[in-house]
């Protein structure tokens, strides 16, 4: 068969496992960056008894592989009573996963917030919450989204662990049709131009949001 | 079900076989791409702008696939071009050529810390390109790659788990194939997990002193 009727013959599986990993980039994204948001948040500022056993969790979890952590979340769980679907095994152990590393990234950004501004917000008067949210956060966000898009792009990639738990994602779409028609260089280049194209969309993202932000605070042209 | 950690004692030899494939393979992996690192770097700033722009654009592509991706076009794609390798050479082809790419970057920034007068210098001084790289512009370069070319290595460490989607027999593939024979996934994930904190803290340790090293080099400069 030529390339073309073995395209068109796999095209549906691909297609479908394209949405998958577009799914599960999207719902990762949704979850890991409040996740990150608030732990980045306490350990920054927050009581440190909460932080500290935080930063334990993060650290630990920040050096394993992270398809030993999906192992864990799907093979592991159900010894302790929880089932889970593959897809659900997936979505939770890649969370967790990218809201560590990208807890670290945000803890950067609002460390590079000066402490004296904290001291100056509460002699004025103003709570903890109104100073995150009102003073530190909007100084911090510019900072931020340059290391959020990358871990964004880092995250997506690694939405490919997903298919060694029997989630049928675009890598495992192209795996599946390349041990079928052993025809390794169609099925596995689709698939990494899938994945080159979510993460360009994510760089233009980038482009647009640092143009957008830069207008709004009027930061100075770098 | 109650957690048993007894199992350990069974299973420990085929976690220890996992142990030293994962060393090895991280070993072979850095020892590599290492060199290849370098090797991208200095063709990034090539003299010749076409020679540029297709390491960039390879650059862009082998850094924005899925390594797991990459692991199966070598896997599957080096037999097709008839060059069949078992799965853990396969698995080191893979691996080196996205490493290369990530410690091209790592070396480029550094390489790029050098003012470019030192390359002219050193011409003027009539040393050759090579002992110029070797001997100049490496030796400043390394104190500034240093601290993030030890979190790549650990990076690599933590990447070799890709390989058991190749049938490489390591850690996170020998812990799979305990556990689906003795049904004790928690505990033996746990110890895995365990394995790879300690081989993990070790590059990290290297690399705290790393970072002095080079705060020390920098300063002294």
């Amino acid at each position: 068969m030529s390339y073309y009727d073995l395209f068109i013959q796999y095209y549906p599986s691909l297609l479908k496992g394209l949405w998958t990993t577009l799914l599960l980039s999207a719902v990762t994204l949704l979850i890991a960056t409040p996740l990150a948001l608030a732990i980045a948040l306490i350990r920054e500022t927050g009581n440190r008894w909460v932080a500290i056993p935080l930063a334990i969790l993060v650290n630990a979890i920040r050096l394993l592989p992270a398809l030993l952590v999906l192992f864990f979340v799907f093979y592991a769980m159900p010894q302790l009573g929880y089932r889970l679907q593959p897809l659900t095994a997936a979505m939770i152990g890649l969370s967790i996963m990218g809201a560590a590393y990208m807890s670290e990234d945000f803890r950067g950004c609002i460390a590079a917030i000066d402490s004296g501004q904290y001291k100056a917000a509460k002699a004025l008067g103003l709570s903890h919450l109104h100073t995150l949210r009102r003073i530190i956060l909007p100084q911090a966000v510019p900072l931020a989204i340059p290391p959020y898009m990358t871990r964004a792009i880092i995250m997506v990639k690694a939405t490919s662990l997903a298919s060694m738990v029997a989630v049928a994602d675009l890598t495992a779409a192209a795996s599946r049709a390349t041990s079928i028609t052993y025809e390794p260089f169609l099925f596995i280049a689709f698939a990494g131009l899938g994945y080159l194209l979510i993460s360009g969309f994510l760089a233009l993202l980038q482009s647009w949001a640092e143009a957008k932000i830069a207008r709004a605070y009027r930061l100075a042209p770098r | 079900m109650t957690l048993d950690f007894s199992i350990l004692g069974t299973v420990w030899p085929a976690l220890l076989r996992g142990t030293t494939v994962t060393i090895s393979l991280t070993s072979i992996v850095l020892l590599c791409a290492t060199p290849g690192g370098i090797a991208v770097a200095l063709l990034r700033s090539a003299p010749s702008p076409t020679v540029r722009t297709i390491v960039r654009a390879a650059s862009w592509i082998f850094r924005g696939i899925p390594p797991l991706l990459l692991l199966f076009l070598a896997f599957f794609g080096l037999p097709v071009v008839g060059l069949t390798l078992p799965p853990m050479p396969s698995a080191v082809v893979a691996m080196t050529a996205y490493m290369s790419f990530y410690f091209g970057e790592v070396f480029h920034s550094g390489l790029q810390s050098v003012p470019r007068g030192q390359w002219q210098a050193c011409k003027a001084l009539g040393l050759s390109p090579a002992r110029t790289l070797f001997r100049i512009i490496l030796p400043q370069t390394i104190p500034a790659a240093l601290p993030s070319y030890i979190s790549h290595a650990t990076e690599i460490l933590k990447g070799t788990a890709l390989a058991a989607a190749v049938a490489v027999p390591e850690l996170t593939n020998a812990a799979k194939q305990v556990f689906v024979v003795t049904y004790r996934p928690f505990e033996i994930l746990l110890a895995a997990g365990a394995i790879y904190a300690v081989l993990d803290a070790g590059l990290l340790i290297l690399q705290l002193y790393g970072e002095r090293w080079a705060a020390r080099r920098r300063a002294a400069r």
